[in-house]
């Protein structure tokens, strides 16, 4: 088991280095975030002194190297735009996209679940019908038009907060993150029900399945203790990864209702060519990505012995 | 290959339903104004009335929504929404009222040497900061110092070149504004390189603003940059919340004017521009509200039958950026075939559904004094003629012609309406292309650059001059003939008697005698020459909420007069 986290911590590193480095060059293709982009040009001088200023003036490969020695000591640098740290800027967003991701993974794991298994427990059922019906619907529509339809019908209305609304109407969190959050969480529970219906009818199929109704075991039992467990593994994958990717930000759902997060952090940098922050944010994603999927890797190991092995 | 067509073939449509409703629609109004020259615009929603300005009663909070800007500190603010702020907390050395026309600020009177290389403001005494300090010449020369050092690295610090010591404090040799005297408390005195007899409009811009001592130089105060401390008639209520809002709150001890009468004004921070201001302004949640085009014609419908409607011609212009100095347009025939054989009214009923206003002259009517109606005689649609200069230009059927636009802001459609009507009207072949903002510049500063391009500008100062220097001047060209050019002379118009003209009227006191040299001189570039084609003027519409307050209007850079708003 040791030997295999060490493999697993080394992959993650070269990853991250490897990320880091295409990235860099895709924002240096991406173009000059100095250069004139209005109906009135920068003057040259004024470029001069911004790129001088940014440690842009520089060649690439002698900026990736500062990059990289600023992001070992845990300095992010200053945002092109605003000229404030971007640690702080992160720092104030993390918290709240680090709140959606919960909720959302709560909820999808929930819903996703449990009617997974109503599905697979009594397949071709009414019940597995609609289940079919309804996850194929919420896969298809995409996570914008939700949005914006529970924006402009939901919000407003009962305990959720309008959008927009004045700043100085302030909304307990718990009210604000739960429209973005179902937002996000339709189509991930979608997937969660498809899956955990598909692998549970394949375990619900295995000998040892048969072996326990054979011991006489309740069907409550053999569902839950044998069934389960089993059945499970795909879906921790698939919600590893995604609370990876929602932890990067998600850009259309927070943008769409005003929740300052990472997403709307990075979305706001892409307009502007704000390359350190687009650096900080993307390196962050990828990090918590290679961890996440590095712990489901252990995780794995830990439920199924033969991966360890192999 | 065959999606490409089948796109393509889409568009060509589209744009060809546009240009058709366009047409039904000029017919249906009917009665042949389509080669008078003379009738006045027949297209355009018109102007709302101007607001009768009242005393107001302190009170009330007013709200609305910008998006986040880069900046409320003076040093760096620049565009629109971070200006908006800036102009609340501080007062500088003169005002722009909602015209544009001049009034004193922090200096009663200004005046300029002999030959206005020289200028000297007389400043008004006992006026405060919001800390209590007290605004004299040194605030003002702290303020320039701080904008003009190179490590504060201020965007908009271009503003002061001309005074005298400025490039060398951008070049960091200096720490000082040589030409900047601040002995005598109440009185400041600027010397310039460039002599200008209408310099102290500049001032108007807030990178001009007095900052106290506490502010820092160079402009690395993070405490400062947050929440700004100033002499304007607001102050911060709070630092700034990013992305978030921005809560001021008025300035008791104010005493340039009078009060603002506002107790408050809550800034709110969107995500979304004018989608997120509409949709706050529908659901009471905003005072005032900016509106994405696709919705001003319902809006309208709903709003100004309620007196909640603004529509002003503002500080702007739209205009197609010209190459006269590559074929097929080095004849000034060409350029004016090319104008004249544009349907501007068609385009505005069509694509705009009315909310532009076509334009006559360069210089647009928010300058009344220097605004001259009709001066752009080929801005008129006359097919005839227009196929008449054609033809002697050599700008023969089938002449290719570039025309190219920045995607993704709304200029989609009328620029395929324009290529459509240049094809129909004098069967040119117009390569349209759309591209990313800077990839326009850069296209348009190449010394091959030929053909078209879409382009719009607006005024840094209150001051016609603003829209012939920099745009027609040979100086703005910044770069020889083989070089890409720096400034923002991109059509490389250059004529010396027009440079001469401007360069007279830098160097006239009189105001009235120096708005006639510029007249004379848009009349060379514009009417005569055709140096750029003037399309519609820039129009901007807003919502406000007249039910709650008074005093609603648009200042000069169509953001609301915050100042005299008062509850009713």
């Amino acid at each position: 088991m040791g030997k295999f986290v060490i493999r697993r911590l080394a992959q993650a590193v070269m990853v991250v280095i490897a990320a880091t480095i295409l990235l860099f060059i895709g924002l240096f293709v991406l173009g000059d975030p100095f250069a004139s982009s209005g109906d009135k040009v920068v003057p040259p001088e004024t470029q001069a002194i911004l790129r001088e200023k940014f440690g842009m003036d520089q060649s690439l490969p002698m900026q990736y190297l500062t990059y990289l020695g600023n992001l070992v000591t845990g300095d992010l640098g200053i945002d092109l735009n605003q000229r404030r740290p971007v640690a702080d800027m992160i720092g104030a967003a993390l918290p709240n996209t680090a709140r959606l991701a919960l909720i959302a993974i709560i909820i999808d794991v929930i819903i996703g679940v449990v009617a997974g298994i109503i599905a697979a427990v009594w397949r071709y059922s009414f019940w597995d019908v609609l289940v079919t019906i309804i996850t194929t619907l919420a896969i298809g529509v995409p996570t914008f038009v939700i949005g914006v339809w529970l924006r402009q019908t939901v919000s407003g209305v009962w305990i959720f907060p309008q959008v927009p609304r004045s700043f100085t109407e302030l909304a307990p969190w718990y009210t604000e993150v739960l429209l973005p959050a179902v937002t996000l969480a339709i189509v991930d529970a979608a997937f969660i029900a498809r899956l955990m219906r598909g692998s549970m009818l394949e375990v619900l199929r295995m000998d040892y399945i048969r072996t326990a109704r054979a011991k006489g075991l309740g069907e409550r039992t053999v569902i839950m203790k044998h069934a389960f467990r089993n059945s499970i593994i795909p879906v921790v994958t698939y919600v590893g990864i995604s609370i990876g990717i929602l932890l990067g930000g998600a850009i259309i759902t927070e943008t769409l209702f005003q929740y300052n997060g990472v997403g709307y952090l990075l979305y706001r940098s892409i307009l502007q060519n704000n390359n350190p922050v687009i650096m900080a944010i993307v390196t962050f994603a990828v990090l918590i990505y290679v961890l996440l999927s590095m712990i489901v890797d252990i995780l794995y190991a830990y439920l199924d012995p033969r991966i360890r092995l192999s | 290959m065959r999606k490409q067509a089948w796109l393509r073939a889409a568009a060509g449509l589209t744009a060809a339903a546009l240009v058709l409703t366009a047409c039904s629609q000029k017919s249906n109004e009917g009665s042949g104004d389509s080669d008078g020259g003379d009738s006045a615009p027949s297209a355009g929603w018109p102007e709302t009335p101007d607001v009768e300005i009242k005393d107001g009663k302190p009170g009330g909070t007013f709200r609305f929504g910008i998006t986040e800007p880069t900046a409320i500190d003076p040093y760096n603010g620049q565009e629109s929404e971070g200006l908006l702020v800036t102009k609340q907390l501080f007062t500088g050395l003169v005002q722009a009222d909602p015209d544009g026309n001049i009034e004193p600020g922090v200096a009663d009177k200004w005046e300029a040497n002999d030959d206005c290389s020289q200028w000297t403001f007389d400043l008004k005494t006992g006026t405060k900061f919001h800390n209590g300090e007290e605004v004299n010449s040194e605030s003002f020369k702290r303020g320039w110092e701080r904008v003009s050092a190179k490590a504060s690295a201020s965007e908009v610090a271009y503003h002061l070149t001309g005074i005298e010591g400025f490039d060398e404090m951008q070049a960091g040799t200096a720490n000082a504004l040589s030409g900047v005297d601040a002995s005598d408390p109440a009185k400041l005195v600027v010397k310039l390189t460039d002599p200008n007899c209408e310099w102290y409009v500049r001032t108007v811009h807030p990178v001009f603003s007095p900052v106290p001592s506490t502010a820092g130089a160079p402009a690395t105060n993070t405490a400062y940059v947050e929440a700004p401390i100033g002499n304007g008639p607001f102050m911060m209520d709070g630092p700034w919340q990013h992305d978030v809002g921005i809560k001021l709150k008025r300035f008791e001890d104010y005493s340039i004017g009078h009060k603002a009468y506002l107790d408050s004004v809550e800034i709110t921070i969107t995500a979304n521009g004018s989608q997120d201001e509409y949709a706050g302004y529908q659901n009471g949640t905003f005072d005032w509200a900016r509106m994405p085009t696709p919705v001003l014609e319902q809006a309208r419908a709903t709003y100004e039958p309620q007196n909640q409607w603004i529509t002003r011609n503002t500080n702007g212009m739209n205009y197609l950026l010209v190459m006269g100095t590559q074929k097929p347009l080095d004849d000034v025939k060409a350029r004016k075939a090319l104008s004249m054989a544009i349907d501007r009214d068609a385009i505005i009923n069509g694509v705009f559904k009315g909310s532009m206003t076509p334009a006559t002259a360069f210089v647009p009517p928010v300058f009344p004094d220097a605004f001259q109606e009709g001066l752009c005689e080929a801005c008129t649609f006359n097919l005839d003629e227009a196929k008449k200069l054609a033809k002697e230009a050599g700008l023969a059927e089938g002449t290719e012609l570039n025309f190219q636009f920045n995607v993704d802001a709304g200029h989609e459609e009328w620029t395929a309406a324009i290529k459509d009507q240049l094809e129909t009207n004098l069967g040119l072949k117009v390569n349209l292309s759309g591209v990313q903002f800077p990839d326009l510049l850069n296209n348009e500063q190449q010394p091959g650059a030929s053909g078209i391009y879409r382009a719009a500008w607006g005024a840094d100062y209150p001051t016609p001059s603003n829209f012939l220097q920099p745009l027609l001047s040979t100086e703005a060209i910044g770069a020889g003939p083989s070089e890409p050019t720096t400034g923002d002379n991109r059509g490389r118009y250059s004529n010396e008697k027009f440079d001469q003209l401007l360069k007279d009227g830098f160097a006239t006191k009189d105001e009235a005698e120096r708005i006639k040299k510029f007249q004379e001189a848009e009349k060379i570039a514009i009417g005569d020459d055709q140096a750029l084609i003037p399309l519609w003027y820039r129009t901007q519409h807003r919502l406000a909420n007249t039910e709650k307050f008074i005093n609603l209007r648009m200042d000069f850079s169509e953001n609301p007069d915050l100042y005299e708003i008062s509850i009713k």
